[in-house]
This record gives structure tokens, sequence and C-alpha cells, in this order.
């Protein structure tokens, strides 16, 4: 039997629920729990910041990282309605783009002191020989159709999931998936299943 | 009800979202120390917290202390200096010298205080982060 502070927990770390393991970090600053929700989710929001930046494995580690550090801290606005997972990609989300403002902020800073701004971050090529097939496909994306589309396709959240992680209402999210999808049939010529 | 409609027209994938999510899903990646990294620099953070302040407190206390003594010392040099006429005469018209003097070493230590404060704060703000 495990006791954290003022709160004796008796089942195993694994069956305990995400809600549970957030109440327990928020409430008694723990963060054996807090690692536990780590572990748990740690490979999807990795794998969901790997395809925001363009396959980098290093820098969605270090964003990865940010999330997490960030998530600790907001922990307590996160009212337990939705999916842990989806409010865990929102700060991922967020946390990607405040990355890529301060990213291009810099690069600016370089570019007016007369500098060739190579420190901005990678950004998908559809020419290049050495991508693989989603790399091409994301390519022809913007950074918000990215992020919705692996939302949704990868990550498999609900519409009203990705909603509450982009501040977008679901009809947006239907409107951008939707359009995600047009591009994506356009430029590699899919056939369109729907309408045959 | 209405949810329940649209979660089930979610559900009906077509045959290109099902091939989009097979193109779109990854291997699961492994945790390799991450997690352990990333609490180790929570429990850092929060220790960081936890001292910061206290530490904060006492640099600015050990720094203020000596300005703070020379300011309570002025005041009261400055009380027995003012003649005792002047200090009563004018007593309904205007406010008293004496007042005056400790209200604004007051105000000075204040904000002398403040400003520490915000130095104080700003710096384990930059220590967090």
């Amino acid at each position: 039997m495990e006791v954290h502070g003022a709160v004796t927990i008796a089942q195993p770390a694994a069956a305990r629920d995400d809600q549970y393991l957030v109440a327990l970090a928020v409430g008694s600053q723990d963060t054996a729990a807090f690692g536990e929700l780590i572990r748990r989710h740690q490979s999807q929001v990795r794998n969901f910041l790997r395809k925001l930046t363009a396959g980098s494995t290093a820098e969605a580690d270090d964003l990865a990282q940010e999330c997490f550090l960030h998530a600790w801290d907001k922990l307590q606005t996160y009212s337990g309605r939705g999916s842990f997972i989806g409010w865990l990609l929102k700060v991922a989300y967020t946390t990607f783009l405040q990355s890529k403002r301060k990213s291009k902020r810099y690069a600016e800073v370089l570019d007016e002191a007369g500098h060739v701004a190579d420190l901005e971050s990678r950004s998908y090529t559809q020419d290049s020989e050495d991508v693989s097939d989603l790399e091409k496909l994301l390519a022809v994306l913007t950074d918000e159709e990215r992020a919705i589309m692996v939302m949704s396709y990868a990550c498999g959240l609900s519409h009203r999931e990705i909603g509450e992680a982009t501040g977008l209402p679901v009809g947006t999210v239907k409107s951008v998936i939707f359009r995600g999808k047009e591009k994506i049939r356009n430029r590699f010529d899919i056939k369109d299943h729907q309408h045959g | 009800m209405t949810s329940k409609i649209i979660n089930m027209a979610e559900k009906l994938k077509d045959a290109e979202d099902r091939m989009l999510e097979s193109m779109f899903a990854a291997e699961p990646v492994a945790d390799d120390g991450f997690s352990s990294r990333v609490i180790t620099k929570i429990r850092r953070r929060i220790w960081v917290r936890r001292l910061a302040l206290p530490i904060a407190m006492v640099v600015g206390g050990a720094i203020a202390i000596k300005p703070a003594s020379q300011v309570v010392i002025a005041a009261t040099k400055l009380l027995t200096i003012v003649p005792q006429d002047v200090v009563v005469a004018p007593a309904e018209w205007l406010p008293q010298v004496q007042n005056i003097a400790v209200s604004g070493s007051f105000m000075q230590t204040a904000l002398y205080g403040v400003l520490l404060l915000a130095v104080g704060l700003l710096g384990a703000k930059m220590l967090t982060e």
C-alpha cells in the first residue's frame, strides 16, 4: 500500500484512471502520480509533436518535455470534462505554436542584423527524395490543418475534443478536416471514396 | 441524443478515412527515461520555488537593513531638531511636521521594500524559468 501525504492509495498505479492521478497530482503535489501520467501519454504527445515538427525527433522531444512542464504548472486548470490526452495535446499544440513564434522572431532579429537566418525550424518539403509518404502528405497542409488532421487520424480525438484542444468551434474543425482531405486528394490524385 | 447522433456520424468512416488513419498511424515511442527526466526537472523546479522566496527575503533584508536603519535614524534626528513651537502652533491648518517626517520615512521604507520584493519575485521567476 502506497501512502501519498494524507491520501492512501490501495490500487496499483496502472489501475488508476487519469482523473484520479490528476486529482492526486494537484491535491498533494504528487510527482509520482504525474510521472505515471507522463508514462501513459508520452508516446502520443511525442508522436504528435514529431509530426508537427517535420519528423525532427530532437526538437519534438524538447517540445514534449516543455509541454509536460507546462502541463504540471497548469494542471489545476484541467476541469476533468474532456479526456486528459485531449487536454495534454492542447498544451502540446500551444507549446509548439509558442516555440514557432519564438524562432520566427529570432530569425527576424537575425535577419534585421544582416545574418542569414538558418535557425528557423525545419519545414516539410514535398520534393526531397528521402521523405516518407506521410511527410509528403503533411507538406501540403498548413500548421493548423496538420495539427487537426494528426489529432483526428493519429490520436483518434473526436471533433469536440479537437475543438477544445485548438480553441476552434466543432464546425470549423470539421471544415478544416474536409479542406485538409481535399488538399491531400488533389495533390496526390486520390480517388474520392465517398462520391465514387 | 444529439451528441449521440454526432458521435455515430463521426464513427461512420469511409475508406478514405481508414486509409488516412493507417498513414498517420505511428509506432509507440519508447519511454527510455523520458518521464524520469521530466519528473527530475519538475522536482528541481518545486525546490527552486520553495527556496526562491525565503532566499529573496533574506537577501533583500540583508541589503535593506542598512538604508532602512539610516532612514529611521534620520527621521528620529529630524523629529528632535524640529522646534517645538513649529510642531504645535499651526496644528489646526497644517499637518504637523512630525507627521510629515514620519510618514515620509515610512513611505520611503515601504517603497524600498516594494522595490526589493519586486526584484526578488522577478529573480524567483527567472530562476524557475
